[in-house]
């Protein structure tokens, strides 16, 4: 690591070096490790040690931007160099306004939550041991393993010439393991700050249970059944609408289902979705890669559509503040919710497959992308564990199907929610209940 | 650069490593996007670094930094060792790597026109003027990119090899978002998602003449919005060149990869039902169902003159008349099935470790025109450029969607359908493919975001491709 003083103390030495009318220097880098297992045995064990500078600089309305890897004076120099050839031939961009000013307002945050020395003094041995006891307990089952172990210790920090001044060292720690047999599997994966607070003994069951009782599974033909989706299901789901409709650049664009129905009751009354960057619901970022202190947005409560989350291109040509959803700047994807949530419900997913007359269970989603972005339509298959439900009891394993459903349809067809929610990360946090949901729409199935 | 990657290799051996290779890869890359009327992002981006890949008791181990010093080299390669002595405590059976050829060589690579050259402002002035064109009412969102890199990548192992290569890479795009309140329609040119990317200079801009299409593209956008919705049930269709590139990417490239074959990539993005006991047995398609490897041909964006594991680029057939002969594979995977490694291990950059990724994944053109295989249809549908994309993980059922498609009746082309989509089994579909468009037809596009591996690693791969006739497809599986 480089630490908070040495970071922002060379990151304001450069800004006050710029010739730019406005200057925003992010840094995000780190170690990353990932011991990955397949076959019950490590085949893949890797290392890496990178730093991203992001400059960009403003003169006027002209926007240029450069990105370097590592991190000394002197490639910040030369990416301000470059930033800056760039800028020079670049056009007048109408709705920049600003880079980010400070937060008025900066919630109460430990950044305590964000760091743990567990996770970053993981190391090989201790990484392979994790993987050991994953494959040893799926060799005995008589299955095979395969799956990952993975650490990161990262260091953000942010300092631009309006006085913005950001830095956090936080820790992501994710253990995953997908058990087979010939004709089935199953899938476990938890992350966590701490990678101690990861229950391997957890996954290890989830995965193996699946997996043993998958084996021949039935082939039932598609159709729309009743769903318990687990919440890596619902996840992989709703991933689409985080870019395509909960974002102000969506609106802007015409993608999001949320135009022209701001204050109305679109989704079912059971349904509050929001994004909190501090909740420890989720994998917590307190600022975004502007340096906005993350505000609470509502989506949607008790199904009122209610908000969506900006950066500052967006917020500031609104004349409102930014949310705090910026992503490294330029992207075609910024704003994005990085802490989603789903409210849960009162249930618990025993109760909620004892509901079920006969539909199916679903561990998870695969592959799933939109065939409708403005309707939110979404299609995708079933993996690694899909269950016939027959009076209230999970009775048959079954063939992985396809579905083709509109997010919109199923989020106002949801029955029941599961008090228990759980954190699923890549990249960002989605943290979701289980779901009972009738009408789900399957189109097609295949052949395992 | 030498003393650095002795360092490494020689750090290596020390620390008890059997097999070591090192990677020092340096990449420049300029990017420009523009939406309605104004540049959205104009970015360079410059890396370099290294990786060192290491067998230590038998075992994998994988490091790498952005610190380019003798020093930084020997810490990483003992890091790289640490690892896998790690890697050791699961250890089934030892890596064992095929025997390859060892080279040593330098390949440089010509372009007409270094990209790094032309001024950016003309870049944002071709892609300004195409956006004033595609400016038409009903046109929401008009979007254009362009892309080049340029890199320089140095190789060396504990066998010998010492190999340097030269990439350079264009890529541009341009697309039109049209809608009435209740829809959008999209429509983009050379292809979607970015455009096309090859391994040329900024000729590759001039040649597609962005200008005379951008009025098409957006003027196909607002007609589809009116247009009627694509028909469901079983009829024949007919594929343009940039959505059956797509259809080969994931149908026929994805499944062949040695690696999904054999489980190492289970855990994320899956197995395949090409196992080894179909090769060289199984109908994967119609007798005219030629799919070749081919990392050899010149300006493809999958081609490279040596692979990341120094072995020389090769052109050899997946599917020989219909028939699954071959895979891509890895000198570790290729000695596991006793087959002669083919040179498809990449990595995106310094930091990531080799995986097997598609090279450049064609179908050999057949003997028909595009008319011929038109006229051949008595009711179906013509699909071109690809919206959306799902299969599941054996790459069985697919799913897909296109921007747009025409109705084909009595061998004739007709009415505009909006939101096409067609879905089915990989084999069941190849084999019903009944025409293929002739050489001239044939085009190699680049896809530059195929994402695999964990971590996850992009790639830039391609596809030759010329259109193509499949009889009796499940079509119009939206509601």
């Amino acid at each position: 690591m480089i630490g908070k003083d040495k970071i922002i103390e060379i990151l304001k030495k450069a800004v006050s070096r710029s010739k730019a009318d406005q200057t925003e220097i992010l840094v995000m880098g780190g170690k990353s490790y990932l011991t990955g297992f397949a076959n019950n045995y490590i085949h893949r064990n890797v290392g890496n040690e990178d730093y991203t500078i992001n400059i960009r600089l403003a003169f006027g309305k002209r926007i240029g931007s450069a990105t370097v890897h590592g991190f000394s004076e002197e490639i910040i120099e030369k990416a301000l160099k470059d930033a800056e050839l760039i800028a020079e031939n670049q056009k007048e961009n109408p709705d920049f306004v600003s880079f980010a000013k400070p937060s008025k307002e900066v919630r109460q945050f430990d950044e305590k939550a964000l760091y743990s020395e567990n996770t970053a003094n993981c190391d090989a041995e201790c990484r392979a041991k994790i993987a050991k006891e994953v494959v040893d307990a799926s060799k005995k089952l008589g299955l095979n393993s395969s799956g990952t172990v993975e650490t990161e210790t990262g260091e953000i920090a942010i300092v631009n010439s309006l006085g913005v001044e950001k830095y956090c060292v936080r820790t992501v720690a994710s253990i995953k393991n997908i058990a087979m047999a010939t004709d089935s599997s199953g899938y476990s994966k938890s992350t966590a700050v701490d990678i101690t607070k990861i229950n391997v003994e957890e996954i290890i069951k989830e995965s193996t249970d699946l997996a043993l009782s998958g084996r021949a599974p039935i082939s039932i033909e598609p159709g729309k059944y009743e769903v318990i989706l687990t919440p890596y299901a619902v996840a992989e789901f709703i991933s689409h609408i985080l870019y395509l409709s909960l974002n102000a650049r969506a609106v802007n664009e015409g993608s999001s289902f949320l135009i022209g129905n701001f204050g109305k009751r679109i989704l079912g009354d059971n349904i509050t979705m929001y994004d909190d960057g501090l909740s420890e619901e989720t994998i917590p970022l307190p600022f975004d890669f502007e340096g906005v202190d993350k505000k609470r947005v509502v989506f949607f409560e008790n199904g009122v559509a209610k908000d969506v989350v900006y950066d500052t291109l967006t917020a500031y040509k609104e004349g409102r503040e930014s949310t705090g959803h910026s992503l490294p700047q330029p992207s075609p994807y910024s704003p994005y919710p990085m802490n989603f949530v789903i409210e849960g419900g009162n249930s618990s997913p025993e109760e909620m497959i004892s509901n079920v007359k006969r539909g199916l269970f679903v561990q998870r989603f695969w592959y799933t992308n939109p065939m409708d972005p403005k309707n939110a339509v979404i299609t995708g298959m079933t993996r690694d564990g899909l269950f016939l439900i027959e009076n209230g009891k999970i009775t048959k394993p079954v063939m992985n199907m396809r579905f083709t459903e509109s997010v919109i349809s199923a989020l106002n067809n949801v029955i029941e929610l599961s008090k228990t929610k759980k954190i699923i990360y890549d990249m960002a946090s989605v943290t979701v209940p289980y779901l009972r949901v009738k009408d789900f729409t399957f189109t097609g199935k295949t052949e395992f | 650069m030498r003393d650095i990657i002795e360092s490494a290799l020689l750090s290596a051996k020390r620390a008890g490593a059997t097999y070591a290779d090192v990677r020092i890869l340096e990449r420049e890359v300029e990017e420009i996007s523009t939406k309605n009327g104004s540049v959205d992002a104009l970015k360079r981006s410059f890396t370099k670094g290294l990786g060192v890949r290491v067998i230590a008791n038998g075992a994998w181990g994988f490091a790498s930094s952005f610190r380019l010093t003798t020093d930084e080299a020997e810490k990483v390669a003992e890091e790289a060792v640490l690892i896998a002595k790690a890697s050791s405590l699961t250890k089934i059976e030892d890596v064992s790597l095929a025997e390859v050829e060892i080279f040593q060589d330098t390949v440089h690579q010509k372009v007409e026109i270094d990209p790094f050259s032309v001024p950016i402002s003309e870049k944002i002035s071709v892609l300004l003027e195409s956006d004033k064109i595609m400016n038409i009412p009903g046109v929401i969102v008009r979007k254009g990119n362009m892309y080049f890199s340029k890199e320089w990548k140095t190789f060396a192992s504990t066998e010998g090899a010492y190999i340097e290569q030269e990439r350079i890479v264009s890529g541009a795009g341009i697309s039109a978002i049209a809608t009435n309140g209740k829809e959008l329609q999209i429509r983009s040119y050379p292809s979607s998602f970015g455009g096309d990317y090859q391994r040329k200079g900024f000729e590759l801009v001039k040649s597609a003449d962005f200008l005379k299409n951008a009025e098409r593209v957006a003027k196909e956008a607002v007609a589809l919005l009116s247009a009627k919705p694509c028909p469901s049930g079983i009829m024949d269709i007919v594929l343009g060149g940039s959505q059956l590139a797509l259809q080969v990417h994931e149908s026929a490239g994805h499944p062949t990869e040695l690696d999904r074959v054999l489980g190492e990539e289970a855990s994320f993005a899956g197995m395949s039902f090409l196992m080894p006991d179909k090769l060289g047995k199984f109908r994967y398609g119609s007798d005219i169902v030629n799919i070749t490897a081919d990392a050899t041909i010149s300006e493809a964006l999958g081609g490279f003159a040596y692979d990341d594991e120094g072995v020389k680029a090769k052109r050899i057939y997946l599917v020989k008349n219909g028939i699954f002969v071959g895979y891509l594979n890895s000198r570790e995977t290729a000695k596991k099935l006793k087959l002669e490694p083919m040179g498809a291990m990449r990595a995106q950059s310094w930091n990531f470790m080799p995986i097997i990724r598609m090279t450049s994944i064609n179908l050999e053109p057949g003997d028909k025109t595009l008319d011929e295989l038109i006229a051949g249809v008595d009711r179906g549908i013509y699909m071109d450029t690809n919206k959306s994309w799902s299969i599941d993980q054996n790459r069985l059922n697919f799913q897909f969607g296109t921007e747009i498609g025409w109705e084909i009746k009595n061998g004739k082309i007709q009415d505009m359908v909006k939101n096409p989509t067609y879905t089915g089994i990989t084999y069941e579909f190849w084999r019903s493919c009944d025409g293929i468009a002739n050489k001239d037809f044939w085009h190699v596009w680049g896809v530059p975001n195929c994402g695999k591996g964990e971590p996850q690693q992009v790639m830039q791969v391609s596809h030759g491709v010329s259109p193509a006739r499949f009889r009796n497809v499940k079509v119009g599986v939206l509601r």
